[in-house]
């Protein structure tokens, strides 16, 4: 009997957290109890993106979306809906002030996203190879080792111009080239999934809900640089990340999608895991290939860049999680589909996670060029309890503060670098009128003072310095020559320091000064920092009715 | 080679150089601190950032590559506020108290402060790191001193290869960390000392400086190492404002031949120098003295061994010079007189100068009258001198030592570089950490098997099979290089047809190194293939068509040598290199590790029964009249004379009945001491020349202090015949003399008394007896004290205007052809057996040198190592009951000695390995003298059977009972 | 890198195949000690110094990986793990709250444990729950919208957990 009747439960470590296994579960069982099981079938996906409703189950073809499930509720969706076909009203998403319900495709938050890479986040089951398959999987890197050169696969990267969804926006094909230029008998492709942006999790969503995709992508990288290795360095602290990736290594290496001789085409292929294990630094490229070399990750002086020089000295491409989840698309659909999506200079889409004092907190996935009003207003449902929109940080730890006066640049990499900020991996923190910006400028420069891997010396003594230096403002005990001091060291690392960590480290205290001065020179007037940032007040606030 | 501006002055540069290389070369400083010329680049201190023109981004010029066209400028007003910044920020997480701080004067942190002009931080101060840490001897680490350049952790990684210390923890809390922090002494640390000597702060300073004195004031004052053989060149910073010269430091120096650093015997084990039991005066045992009037209690020396007697010094009176040289002119005139010249023999010293050398065999040959000169090359390398020569036409390392580093493959063998060659074990680290394959054959897993490609992990004395397998494979798999065998060597159809039956099976039945490895190891040594990375020469990569063989190096010593078939393993390894085309090329050949500072120029000078200096034949009428020429003597000794082993049968059998010893302590190293001390027992009269109340001198009537290498001038040969000069750095104590005016003045007296030409004894100065040296020794031909410089210069080296010769045998063997030899594989000659089932191996370790008459002594090496220890296997030690640091007894069929066990995976099940440095666990008590090889007359100091008990066991078991 | 091979080991029999099957593989270090640590909790010092005898790779080397990452401990955890998350969201929403208000109840510091062995507390970045924020994991659990009282409920259940089975 066909199954017309699909029940999606979100799997994402979010959603888990909140007990979606048992959801899960408690539904197949249910389903089995009253004969059911033939006619609907329930899918553990990967991450919906709306973390903040969670847990989610959705309902196909009927487009219903059940929020903030408990494992007590499936007895009333099975019952209701998956047998007698009536929406549980209780349960199904009202937009926040509305009335009436949403459906799937309905609701704001997921109106103005265009979902390339998350294409299969939340439809398929990640641990399944056949509905990967299913849904075209497998088919980019067929057609690639079939039909296509090493140079069309370029020139297809260079039509779509796709760039790093890492956080440089180098271009893809150039990368490629560089390695495939290369001509040592050993390469490597290396997939970062490092993500160590705190307040970011794109990627992992992408390996908990589609891990396949990542899979092929390296494949295909291989194949055009002609590389017969591939490691995925991904973060130790995500265990379903990992437990996906490895169960779909092993499924697509049973079905020989992976390995020796792929399709027949004598091209062979093969990915490991190497964990990372707790430093921001990694997910620069040249710490992170010293860390899987088993070492200290510190980086290195570049050039030699990695494409040329990287892993044990070996050429290897490096890409982001998200740049490889696009790339089977833009075989399968064409470079220049993907070109006319996104902006003039940085085509296509880009996942962001919408975090910090906002409605809809979760991850989206937008065309690039997309105003940050859009984002914040409309996708994230504005801000909650009322308050008024602050500022918004983009590119983590490296970025910075963007405020009301700039909303509505439409936002790329060249962009967002014009605003004294940038794209990052793709996280976006929304303050609030309590957020005192001197406090979150210390969370930042304490955060990259912690991961600086001390081997510089302006990253490493002049970080410690500005912390220092916002430490005193946040006590109210600055001095007016302060300010000044931490531009200057600030300078000082921007220009003097190694890496992406230690030349971006000071942008948080930087923009913080450019666009709030005044908290700065309040805070010495009235002895302290704003009242009232993040903590206790808004921790309360948050709550869950539940 | 590239052109670029810097500074917009056009220069030219090599391909591989960095823009601060290149600078440097060009006279353009760049400041810079965390670089060091010996070390990959870190880039992390910032100092040397530079602008490269058209970009708006500094970059370091340390880790940047030249490139053609390149335009930078290292000086701006941008560049030097960065500088300044960096500076800034360096000192605001650092002490800076400059003004009681050792390092003043030679840091680098203040030269910047001082050149940006800062004298404290205009940043808020704060230490990162706090402690001081004094758990060793030798070094103090000051961690607020501090400044995280990483030098220390790079030298002690890439170039030490003891990778002791790393960076812990990170940002700004990182420090320079032992594993888990442990103490500096049980950590994996060698006590080089090479971090102290890169570190551009006080953060690492040397103890034996504290106090002594500041920078400036400290002369300084360049030697050469009186240890081992490869002949360092050492800089000593001396405190000259007391009575005495004192030592506050050494240092490597950068224009040294063997490179800029040292191991910790050159650095620490100087202290031996001042140490109070240094022979200060003459000295007549106490039963001659009796005899002779110059005491008046009788005395009778005490059967007790010199190895377990105390306050030996009271065996003696002092006496003058006079006396002491009256006497002995006396007694071996009366020898002489008695039994003929051939009753007299000598020990000649490879610890002494080339100068002290050359009188000491002249005294014997023209004076005396006898070839009965030998020293300790004989216990050493005297199977090397042998099979080289047949071989090859000449024994000595065919290349230098500075190739080790390019080579693309190399081979160790019965050498454990790392402990007794230590800086040549740096450059073999060196070479495989840039990519070379390093194959190590070697019953124990030394230190350097734990870097090795392959470890061949042979039986003692099964070697010979291993490497007849690998003969076998080079012919069967045609890896040979067939036009160099053709063009260059004669006899391969003998070796052809000599290593057909041994295959690597048969040769792995017998070894127990698996076929396969064997098999690799032939295959990577004959193509001189690389694990990775660019060879220098352009070869060596496996599966690169266009590739041409690589270069492969032998590296070897007393592993091969002190064997009973010394001779014949010798010429199987010059077969290896003879067949691979591995000769008279940069980086490759057949390299005997000479073991002490002047064993090459002790053979080189005729210190052997069977030479003149420079090689040539005592049975040689020709050089026999040469000679007597040149020392105005009648006629000389037609026949070879005694070795060390059979002047000692001699002594015993009464046939030879004086001797005299100069820096020689066989009653230590000798084998089979038991029976060394019934000969010098036996004999009518003996003399010694040390700087130490040795074992030897003990069994002396006549004792003569000498000055050491640190006190003396004259030359040194290294290994890798290198010769080079002295410079004395102290005074001698009290009325100790330089060997060669002991010979001298002896010969002086001698001469008198025996009839012989005095005016042949008319020296000088070891710069006259150089004179000499090279107007009968073609291969010193052109030494001269002058040309000698930082470098010295390396034989052969016929004429002034030669600029010597570092890599043998290139274009034509000394011999002409080169010679295959067909070897048998013969075992080494006491097998174990049920009584005796283990197989003891006798060597070396890194601390101390010998028979430990300095080592010994000097504070941190023998806090480093205090006792003697046996090598056990884990399994071994698991089926006798032996714990680690536990007593284990020791016994052959010579004699049994008792030490702690160390217990492990060093040496194989079934071996026991005992370092022949301690007497009170003396490993030649039970070493065996028979069976010497034949040629050689080396004997097999490398295996003999003994039984390994357990003490406490037996205790125990009587107990029971 | 031939190391001599050993033939005894202290190590537990699982963790010694692990390491020997890990041993030829390029670049392992840090996938050893994640082993190491998820079978102790933590990294000891004699397990760190066999692993540096039985693979060669040298015991500073060992000790400056383990130092570098945070993920690694080199002393023994709590009975129960609680790891505040301090990533931006959480951050925001009142992780800082959140550790000084577990570190005064069970009288412990970050990066200590409670006197009586139970609870260790400790920062994390974010675990990628941020629509949850503020995220505790406890052990391998994660708890979102965590607020003070939650908080100690979170507490008291584990404190029982661990009544139950210690
Ligand atoms: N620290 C220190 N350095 C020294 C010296 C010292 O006393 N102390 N002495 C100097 C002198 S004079 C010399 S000659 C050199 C000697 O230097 P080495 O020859 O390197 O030193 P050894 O320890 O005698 O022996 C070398 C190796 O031979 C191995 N061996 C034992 N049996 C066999 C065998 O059957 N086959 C093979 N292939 N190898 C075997 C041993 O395991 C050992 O690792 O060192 C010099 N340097
Ligand atoms: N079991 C075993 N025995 C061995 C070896 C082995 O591997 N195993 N190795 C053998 C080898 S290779 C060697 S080279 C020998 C070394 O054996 P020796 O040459 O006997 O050993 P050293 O300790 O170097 O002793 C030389 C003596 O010279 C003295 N001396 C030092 N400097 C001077 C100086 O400037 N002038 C004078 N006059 N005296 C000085 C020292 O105090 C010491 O007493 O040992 C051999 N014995
Ligand atoms: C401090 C720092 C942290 C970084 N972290 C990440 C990361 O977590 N994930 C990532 O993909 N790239 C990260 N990058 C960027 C990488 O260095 C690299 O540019 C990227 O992986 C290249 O992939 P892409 O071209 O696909 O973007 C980081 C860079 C820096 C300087
Ligand atoms: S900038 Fe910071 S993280 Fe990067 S190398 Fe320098 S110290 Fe390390
Ligand atoms: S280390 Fe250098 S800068 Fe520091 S106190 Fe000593 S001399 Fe001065
Ligand atoms: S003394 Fe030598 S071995 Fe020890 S830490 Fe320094 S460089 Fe390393
Ligand atoms: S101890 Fe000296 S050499 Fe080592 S990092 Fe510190 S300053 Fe540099
Ligand atoms: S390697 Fe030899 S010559 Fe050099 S310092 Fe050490 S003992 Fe002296
Ligand atoms: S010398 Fe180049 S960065 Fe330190
Ligand atoms: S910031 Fe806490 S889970 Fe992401
Ligand atoms: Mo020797």
């Amino acid at each position: 009997m066909a199954q017309s009747v699909f029940c999606l439960v979100c799997g994402g470590t979010a959603c888990e957290s909140s007990d979606s296994d048992t959801i899960y579960k408690n539904i197949k069982t249910q389903l089995a109890g009253r004969g059911f099981e033939e006619s609907v079938q329930v899918v553990k996906t990967g991450c919906f993106g709306f973390c903040e409703q969670g847990p989610i189950v959705k309902v196909l073809p009927d487009e219903s979306f059940y929020v903030q499930v408990t494992p007590e509720d499936t007895e009333e969706i099975v019952d209701e809906h998956l047998v007698k076909g009536r929406e549980v009203q209780r349960l199904a998403y009202k937009e926040p002030g509305a009335e009436t319900i949403s459906r799937g495709h309905q609701i704001s938050f997921y109106q103005k996203q265009v979902r390339v890479v998350l294409r299969n986040c939340g439809f398929i089951d990640p641990e399944s190879i056949d509905e990967y398959i299913g849904r075209g999987g497998y088919e980019a890197l067929g057609r690639v080792l079939s039909d296509m050169s090493a140079d069309e696969v370029l020139a297809e990267l260079e039509t779509a111009g796709l760039r790093g969804r890492g956080g440089a926006g180098f271009p893809t094909h150039k990368k490629w080239r560089f390695t495939k230029a290369a001509t040592d008998t050993q390469k490597y492709v290396v997939c970062n999934a490092d993500e160590g942006d705190p307040g970011a999790y794109m990627d992992r969503s992408i390996l908990e809900g589609d891990p396949h995709s990542v899979l092929e992508a390296m494949a295909i990288a291989g194949y055009t640089v002609g590389a017969d290795q591939g490691y995925i360095y991904i973060r130790a602290e995500y265990p379903l990340a990992i437990e996906r990736l490895q169960m779909a290594i092993r499924d697509a290496e049973a079905i020989g999608l992976l390995g020796d001789n792929i399709f027949d085409s004598g091209f062979s292929f093969r990915v490991e895991l190497r964990y990372g294990a707790g430093a921001f630094v990694c997910g620069e490229e040249t710490a992170l290939l010293k860390s899987i070399e088993g070492d200290r990750g510190t980086p290195v002086q570049r050039p030699p860049y990695p494409a040329v020089k990287g892993l044990w000295g070996k050429p290897t491409v490096i890409n982001n999680v998200e740049t490889l989840a696009g790339i089977p698309v833009i075989i399968t659909k064409g470079g220049e589909w993907y070109a006319r999506l996104g902006s003039e200079t940085s085509p296509g889409t880009k996942v962001f996670a919408l975090t910090g004092k906002i409605n809809n907190s979760g991850l989206i996935e937008v065309p690039m060029g997309m105003t940050l009003r859009d984002i914040v207003f409309n996708i994230g449902g504005g801000i909650p309890d009322g308050k008024a929109f602050k500022a918004v940080q983009t590119g983590g730890p490296s970025g910075g503060m963007i405020t009301e006066e700039y909303l509505d640049t439409p936002i790329d990499f060249e962009t967002l670098q014009g605003l004294g900020s940038m794209m990052g991996s793709g996280g976006m923190i929304v303050m609030d009128e309590d957020d005192s910006m001197i406090d979150v400028a210390k969370f930042y420069l304490s955060f990259n003072v912690d991961e600086s891997c001390g081997k510089c010396v302006p990253c490493r003594i002049g970080g410690r310095q500005i912390q220092k230096l916002l430490e005193r403002f946040s006590k109210g005990q600055g001095r007016p020559e302060d300010i000044e001091r931490i531009e200057t060291i600030g300078n000082w690392m921007k220009q003097g320091s190694l890496c992406g960590l230690g030349t971006t480290a000071p942008n948080p205290a930087l923009s913080s000064i450019t666009h709030f001065r005044h908290e700065y020179e309040a805070s010495m007037s009235t002895g302290a920092a704003e009242e009232g940032a993040g903590g206790e007040q808004a921790a309360k606030n948050e709550a869950p009715a539940g | 080679m590239i052109t670029m501006q810097i500074d917009g002055h056009k220069i030219t540069a090599r391909e591989d150089q960095t823009v601060l290389d290149a600078a440097l070369e060009n006279g353009i400083d760049i400041p810079r601190l965390c670089h060091h010329p010996d070390l990959t680049p870190s880039g992390g201190c910032r100092l040397c950032n530079v602008e490269v023109v058209g970009s708006n981004k500094m970059q370091p010029s340390c880790t940047m590559e030249v490139s053609d066209g390149l335009e930078v400028i290292t000086e701006s007003e941008g560049l030097y506020d960065h500088r300044h910044s960096i500076i800034d920020l360096l000192v605001s997480d650092h002490p800076l108290d400059c003004v009681t701080c050792e390092k003043s004067g030679t840091c680098e942190l203040q030269r910047y402060a001082y050149k940006y002009g800062i004298s404290e931080t205009s940043l808020d101060f704060e230490l990162g790191r706090e402690e001081k840490v004094d758990d060793n001897p030798m070094f103090l680490r000051d961690h607020p001193y501090c400044i995280l350049c990483g030098r220390c952790v790079r030298v002690c990684n890439e170039v030490v290869g003891a990778d002791a210390i790393q960076f812990g923890d990170r940002g700004f809390d990182s420090y320079v960390a032992t594993q888990f922090d442990v103490p500096m002494g049980d950590s994996s640390c060698v006590f080089c000392g090479s971090c102290v000597q890169v570190c551009p702060t006080a953060a690492l300073t040397h103890k034996s400086r504290i106090g002594k004195g500041r920078e400036w004031e400290f002369d300084r004052v360049e030697t050469i190492c009186g240890y081992c053989g490869v002949g360092c060149r050492i800089e000593f910073a001396v405190n000259t404002e007391g009575a005495e010269p004192d030592i506050a430091y050494a240092q490597g120096t950068p224009n040294a031949p063997t490179g800029r650093f040292l191991c910790s015997k050159g650095r620490y084990g100087w202290d031996y120098a001042k140490n109070k039991e240094r022979l200060t005066t003459p000295l007549v045992r106490k039963d001659l003295a009796y005899e002779l009037g110059l005491t008046d209690t009788p005395w009778q020396m005490p059967e007790t061994s010199p190895l377990s007697a105390k306050n030996t010094a009271e065996y003696f009176v002092p006496v003058d010079w006079d006396t002491a040289m009256g006497i002995i002119t006396d007694k071996l005139t009366q020898a002489v007189r008695e039994a003929g010249p051939g009753a007299v023999a000598g020990l000649s010293s490879a610890r002494c100068t080339n100068e002290d050398n050359y009188l000491f065999q002249k005294l014997m040959r023209a004076t005396i009258g006898t070839n009965n000169v030998d020293h300790c090359a004989r216990l050493c390398h005297a199977s090397t001198v042998a099979g080289l020569a047949a071989a090859f036409g000449s024994g000595a390392m065919t290349n230098s030592i500075g190739e080790v580093r390019d080579a693309d493959c190399i081979f160790i063998t019965g050498s454990n570089t790392s402990e007794a060659h230590p800086v040549i074990g740096y450059e073999v680290n060196r070479a495989v950490q840039s990519g070379a394959t390093l194959i190590v054959c070697d019953p124990r897993h030394i230190p350097l098997a734990e870097k090795a490609t392959i470890h061949l992990q042979s039986a003692p004395g099964t070697d010979i099979h291993v490497f007849l397998a690998m003969l076998h494979v080079m012919i069967r798999d045609e890896l040979a290089d067939m036009e160099f065998v053709r063009e260059r060597t004669e006899d391969f159809e003998s070796l052809e047809k000599s290593v057909t039956a041994m295959d690597p099976e048969t040769a792995a039945e017998v070894s127990g190194v698996p076929a396969a490895d064997i098999e690799r190891a032939a295959r990577l040594y004959a193509l001189g293939l690389r694990q990775d990375g660019d060879s220098r020469y352009g070869g060596g990569v496996e599966g690169r068509g266009d590739s041409e063989r690589g270069r492969s190096s032998i590296l070897y010593a007393m592993g091969i040598t002190q064997r009973s078939n010394g001779t014949e393993l010798v010429k199987t390894l010059a077969n290896l290199a003879m067949l691979g085309g591995h000769m008279g090329k940069a980086s490759t050949g057949v390299n005997p590790l000479r073991g002490q500072a002047n064993v090459q120029g002790a053979c080189d000078l005729g210190a052997l029964p069977n030479v003149y200096p420079g090689y040539q034949k005592v049975t040689d009428a020709a050089s026999r009249a040469k000679f007597a020429e040149a020392w105005g003597s009648e006629a000389l000794d037609e026949q070879a004379g005694l070795t060390i082993v059979e002047m000692m049968r001699a002594a015993e059998a009464g046939d030879v009945k004086a001797m005299f010893f100069m820096g020689e302590n066989p009653m230590i190293s000798d084998p089979n001491i038991g029976h060394v001390e019934k000969a010098l027992r036996s004999l009518d009269f003996l003399a010694a020349v040390d700087i130490f109340l040795s074992e030897t001198c003990q069994l002396a009537q006549v004792v003569l202090p000498a000055t050491s290498f640190l006190e003396k001038e004259g030359t040194f040969t290294n290994t890798e015949r290198r010769v080079q000069a002295l410079t004395p750095v102290l005074q001698g104590p009290g009325d100790a003399r330089p060997d060669w005016r002991i010979v001298a003045e002896l010969g002086r007296r001698l001469a008198a008394a025996l009839g012989t030409p005095q005016e042949q004894w008319d020296y000088s100065s070891p710069e006259q007896i150089m004179k000499e040296i090279s107007s009968v020794a073609p291969i010193y031909g052109g030494m001269d004290y002058g040309r000698l410089g930082t470098k010295g210069l390396v034989w052969p080296c016929p004429d002034a205007e030669h600029p010597g010769t570092p890599i043998l045998h290139v274009g034509e063997f000394r011999r002409g052809k080169g010679k295959f030899h067909a070897v048998p594989p013969r075992l080494s000659s006491e097998q174990p057996d049920e009584e005796y089932p283990y197989v003891l191996t006798t060597g070396r370790m890194l601390y101390h040198f010998h028979t430990g008459t300095m080592t010994r002594k000097s504070k941190g090496l023998s806090w480093k190592q205090k006792r003697g220890y046996v090598e056990v296997n884990e399994q071994d030690a698991e089926a006798l009951g032996i714990a680690d640091g536990k007593a284990v007894v020791i016994e052959s069929r010579r004699g049994q000695i008792r030490a702690r066990a160390r217990v492990g995976a060093t040496v194989p099940s079934g071996v026991v390995f005992v370092p022949f440095h301690f007497k009170e666990a003396a490993a030649n008590l039970l070493t065996q003298d028979e069976n010497l090889d034949p040629d050689a007359k080396i004997p097999e100091l490398k295996a003999c059977a003994v039984k390994v008990t357990n003490p406490a066991q037996k205790k125990q078991t009587v107990k029971e009972q | 890198m031939p190391t001599a091979i050993p033939r005894t080991s202290t190590l537990p029999e699982d963790l010694f195949e692990f390491v020997m099957e890990w041993k030829e593989k390029p670049g392992n270090l840090i996938m050893i000690l994640h082993r190491i640590q998820q079978y102790y909790g933590y990294i000891p010092q004699p397990v760190g110094e066999e692993v540096a005898r039985i693979t060669g790779i040298p015991g500073s080397r060992i000790y400056g990986v383990a130092t570098f990452y945070n993920y690694f401990n080199l002393y023994p955890p709590g009975k129960h793990r609680i790891s505040v998350c301090m990533g931006t969201a959480c951050y925001l929403k009142g992780g800082e709250t959140l550790v000084n208000h577990i570190s005064e109840k069970l009288n412990v510091a970050v990066n200590a444990v409670t006197e009586d062995k139970q609870f260790s507390l400790q920062e994390v970045r974010c675990v990628g729950c941020c629509g949850l924020a503020p995220v505790v994991v406890v052990d391998d659990n994660v708890h979102g919208k965590v607020t003070p009282d939650k908080m100690d409920e979170i507490i008291e259940d584990y404190r029982n957990r661990g009544e139950d089975d210690g």
